[in-house]
């Protein structure tokens, strides 16, 4: 850890002093296996996981994700002051998304910050410039009105697959239950354990996730 | 609306999906240069270089037509590829050097004209420039932009002019070659005018093909 880290200790504070600021720490117990195939210790340079992780090591590339996700989330909640902070963790998962998709124009041998800040600052900016056009409610005071999502965007199996893999069990499997099956919102949130209305509002965040990944997938 | 939960879903998720593939700035750079290259030599070929090439290039005016356009062509296609991967700074003054150059060369030849400015500015060529350098630049350019998708830069419409600004430079100091008109007040008005629209033209296509 003898490399010039010159933005950490600003932004570590950043993320210290907000209160209730421990839950990636939970997220890292989570996901401990991963780490746990890997006989590496954890206080790893972000440059060392970044650099294994271009050369195809999955295990480097999530304990990287990982070990950045905090300086993220600070980031995000300084800029996002007037974005509702229910939507920080889809901007914070928009840039992760945009960190595996660009990961190779990382120059091996640089330092990881200033790209990371720069990859961070253009996602985020894009991503709080597009939510900024719009009036954000919270969606379940529309729990009851909201209609059905109708079909998936038109997408090859394939790749409707390797995105339903990408979002949360549970949202993948109402997703498959509603679009590709053809169930109403309501059999497919029983089957899983959710009313109807749950259901509903469960479906109209995956869509809208999906939609956010296929754009990206696209490119 | 996102929970954490599904955050650690997607790290998995992306942790277990293939590395892409490396990404090397060399590519879009050759193409554009490529491309570029072996549209001059086929417009040489056809049109031919200018009779009298041995003996013009004493001339220093004759030397600075060809070689300021490859000093631009230079500096902006090393600013594309710092461009092409975030968190480099760009220093874009370098930029003012070849064109500081070309207005100082239009400059102290107006200072020491003597009428008939008017005829040396548009010169017999002019419509044969600007078509020519901007028709040989618009492929490179389209390939360049394409290929630089795979780059990653946040500043998607700089960058794009900049690399229009890079091949239709390269090529202008080809085209130089062929062209016979010598007065910095031609090749300053002209090449520049070229050069400008192609890095429109670039601007155009980043914005629309760069952003990510």
């Amino acid at each position: 850890m003898n490399l010039p880290f010159v933005y950490a200790p600003a932004l570590g504070a950043v993320s210290l002093t907000v209160p209730g600021d421990c839950a990636p720490r939970a997220a890292s117990a989570r996901l401990a296996h991963l780490a746990k195939e890997d006989p590496v210790p954890q206080e790893e340079p972000w440059e060392v996981l970044l650099a294994r992780a271009n050369e195809g090591d999955g295990p480097a590339f999530a304990r990287f994700l990982l070990a950045v996700t905090p300086t993220l989330r600070a980031v995000i909640r300084r800029r996002g002051v007037g974005l509702p902070p229910d939507q920080h963790e889809d901007v914070l998962q928009e840039v992760l998304l945009a960190i595996h998709l660009k990961r190779q124009t990382w120059r091996r041998g640089s330092p990881v910050r200033p790209w990371l800040y720069a990859v961070a600052r253009y996602k985020v900016v894009d991503a709080f410039r597009r939510r900024g056009a719009f009036v954000t409610l919270p969606i379940e005071d529309f729990a009851e009105v909201l209609p059905e999502e109708a079909a998936a965007a038109p997408l090859s199996d394939r790749d409707a697959e390797t995105m339903l893999g990408l979002i949360d069990a549970r949202s993948a499997r109402l997703v498959r239950a509603v679009a590709l099956d053809g169930k109403t919102a309501a059999e497919a949130g029983k089957a899983v354990g959710m009313t109807a209305g749950a259901a509903r509002v469960a479906l109209h965040r995956a869509m809208r996730q999906l939609t956010v990944l296929a754009e990206r997938m696209m490119k | 609306m996102s929970d954490r939960q599904s955050t650690d879903d997607l790290i998995r998720a992306l942790a277990a999906a293939p590395a892409p593939a490396p990404f090397n700035p060399v590519v879009p750079a050759g193409a554009m240069f490529g491309l570029a290259a072996g549209g001059l030599a086929a417009f040489l070929v056809v049109f031919g270089l200018r009779p009298d090439l041995g003996a013009a290039w004493q001339d220093l005016g004759v030397q600075a037509k060809s070689l300021l356009p490859a000093v631009l062509c230079a500096l902006a296609l090393w600013l594309v590829l710092r461009a092409s991967r975030p968190g480099t700074g760009l220093t874009l003054w370098p930029l003012a050097l070849p064109l500081g150059a070309v207005l100082a060369m239009a400059l102290l030849r107006l200072a020491g004209a003597e009428g008939a400015l008017r005829a040396e500015v548009l010169g017999q060529t002019a419509l044969a420039c600007l078509t020519s350098i901007t028709a040989l630049s618009l492929v490179p350019l389209v390939a360049g932009i394409l290929l630089l998708r795979r780059a990653a830069s946040t500043r998607p419409v700089l960058t794009g002019a900049l690399a229009g600004v890079a091949v239709s430079a390269g090529v202008a100091s080809g085209y130089a070659l062929h062209c016979t008109e010598d007065s910095p007040l031609f090749f300053g008005t002209w090449y520049g005018l070229a050069i400008g629209m192609v890095a429109l033209v670039g601007a155009w296509l980043g914005h629309r093909f760069l952003r990510w």
